[in-house]
């Protein structure tokens, strides 16, 4: 997978969501997207243990 | 009304009205009257609430009578206008809600009430809490005191215009990335958003269920205390609440420093920070060393992916609008449709890639706060940006210090810390452990009644 997403990419993305983008908003929808994406496109995702996603507290209040 | 009563603090005001020395009704009128004067060239307020204001302050001056001691009797605040007040309108900053006269209130709308304040109306927002609007919006955008050709910072842009010009006592922020911390630090003021889940979030308009904080902002560290106490506790029409006991948050107000312990994490935070900010940032670390502070860095590897917590954010954005954007796209602003849009492009497997990365994050940060009581960095890395560059299409989403403790969901305080030397205010961001908002407040108090930066005032 490349690290950075592609306008091809990003176009593809956008079709099958069935949406639509103006073309002078896609370098900016690209870059919001390319930043959020790198450390996810970096994970090794067998190296992470965790599997639960969100904050989480006990019963009694306590966090965890 | 003098500077000095437009910027007493909620206790000195309290101390006031007990004295008999200033009543509820007199210090509404005359906020009214500045707010006449002075917002029009700040645009803080989207709307006005007058006759609700003197109504709640004649109630204020009968309990008064009657010996009343509640801390926020009388004292005059407002909301963003993503709480929902009922009978009144609620825009969310957006066209699409323009003329929206909710039912109910929000849970921390009728805490507040409550408590005996005296509401004066609605702050502007960014757009949904998410975008700026751009010339020609339906709503102007909030303008900085300090310098009305900078943002104020958002989403809760409203809030912190009004408390650094004076035209408010306290006010409600909500806290997705950074929204109650930002403005804080812009206007040079005080933001706490407290731990996940300690406030209620009912009937406050969702950005990202995971992410959104809600809490209260002033111009102290003892007003924002003040103003968290009635707010804080479990909501049953919350799913996220808390059933953690409440703590007294003005009882460590005052108490000794000597010997907390604040780490600073050396990466991440630093990366791209502008040298003024930097140099406050370390000054602030000394002066909390002169109170007895133990300071020292630590890594927290883990938070180089902490940008990947915009996947969370756009994708839970894009689900919660995803009928109105797709309905009525026209009443969304130019910039912000399309960020919201990029949220319906992020797949299943990259949303729970980046919530385990959360959870990474969580257990790092975790595992630094067990051997210290909080963190400390930059609450921004660069002063307020002018209109000119915030509204650039292309800057997207900044890299920021703020979304990692959206992330962890700890308690975490921004507050004034410097100015650089075009006047703009820089901020110092405390995170805690969860629950422990007590904790953030004493150091952030301890440190603040050390400098001198809380009494600065903008010429406005």
């Amino acid at each position: 997978m490349a690290d950075e997403l592609t306008l091809e990419e990003l176009r593809a993305r956008i079709q099958a969501a069935g949406l639509t983008i103006p073309d002078n908003r896609l370098g900016m929808v690209r870059k919001l997207l390319s930043d959020a994406l790198v450390p996810v496109r970096a994970l090794d995702s067998r190296t992470v243990k965790t599997v639960e996603p969100a904050v989480r507290f006990t019963p009694d209040g306590g966090a965890r | 009304m003098s500077d000095e009563i437009a910027y007493s603090t909620i206790r000195e005001l309290g101390r006031r009205y007990r004295a008999r020395q200033l009543s509820p009704v007199e210090v509404t009128q005359a906020m009214l009257a500045r707010i006449e004067k002075l917002d029009p060239a700040l645009n803080a307020y989207v709307t006005l609430t007058a006759d609700r204001a003197l109504a709640d302050a004649r109630a204020a001056e009968e309990y008064l009578r009657r010996g009343d001691d509640r801390p926020l009797l009388g004292i005059p605040i407002a909301h963003k206008d993503i709480y929902c007040t009922r009978g009144i309108r609620t825009t969310g900053g957006s066209a699409l809600l323009a003329d929206w006269v909710p039912d109910e209130d929000a849970t921390c709308v009728q805490r507040w009430q409550a408590a005996g304040t005296v509401m004066l109306g609605k702050l502007i927002t960014h757009e949904f809490a998410f975008g700026i609007q751009a010339p020609g919006h339906r709503f102007p955008p909030a303008r900085n005191p300090w310098n009305r050709d900078h943002i104020p910072g958002g989403s809760s842009s409203g809030s912190g215009a009004a408390l650094a010009a004076g035209l408010v006592y306290g006010a409600t922020g909500s806290d997705t990335g950074g929204s109650i911390r930002g403005p804080a630090a812009f206007c040079g003021i005080v933001g706490l958003k407290p731990t996940y889940g300690r406030c209620s979030r009912a009937g406050v308009l969702t950005l990202s269920w995971t992410l959104d904080h809600t809490g209260p902002m002033a111009r102290t560290v003892e007003d924002c205390a003040l103003l968290l106490q009635p707010l804080a506790g479990h909501d049953p029409l919350d799913p996220a609440s808390s059933r953690a006991p409440v703590d007294d948050y003005l009882a460590p107000i005052g108490r000794d420093v000597r010997g907390l312990r604040i780490a600073v994490p050396r990466n991440f935070f630093f990366e791209g920070v502008d040298p003024e900010v930097e140099r406050a940032f370390e000054a602030a670390m000394a002066t909390m060393r002169q109170l007895g502070v133990e300071v020292h860095d630590v890594r927290i590897p883990s938070l180089a992916a902490a940008p990947s917590f915009l996947l969370i954010m756009l994708a839970e954005a894009y689900a919660y609008h995803e009928r109105d954007l797709r309905t009525h796209p026209e009443l969304y602003g130019n910039v912000l449709r399309e960020r919201m849009m990029a949220g319906g492009l992020v797949t299943g497997s990259e949303y729970v890639q980046a919530q385990r990365i959360r959870a990474q994050i969580g257990q790092e940060v975790a595992a630094v706060l067990r051997e210290v009581d909080m963190l400390a960095t930059p609450t921004a890395l660069f002063p307020a940006l002018p209109f000119t560059r915030a509204l650039d299409p292309e800057l997207g989403f900044p890299r920021s210090n703020m979304p990692p403790f959206n992330l962890t969901g700890s308690p975490t305080l921004a507050l004034p810390c410097g100015f650089s030397s075009s006047g703009l205010p820089l901020s110092l961001q405390l995170a805690g452990r969860p629950f422990e908002e007590g904790t953030v407040l004493r150091a952030g108090h301890a440190y603040e009644q050390a400098t001198p930066w809380h009494t600065r005032r903008p010429a406005v």
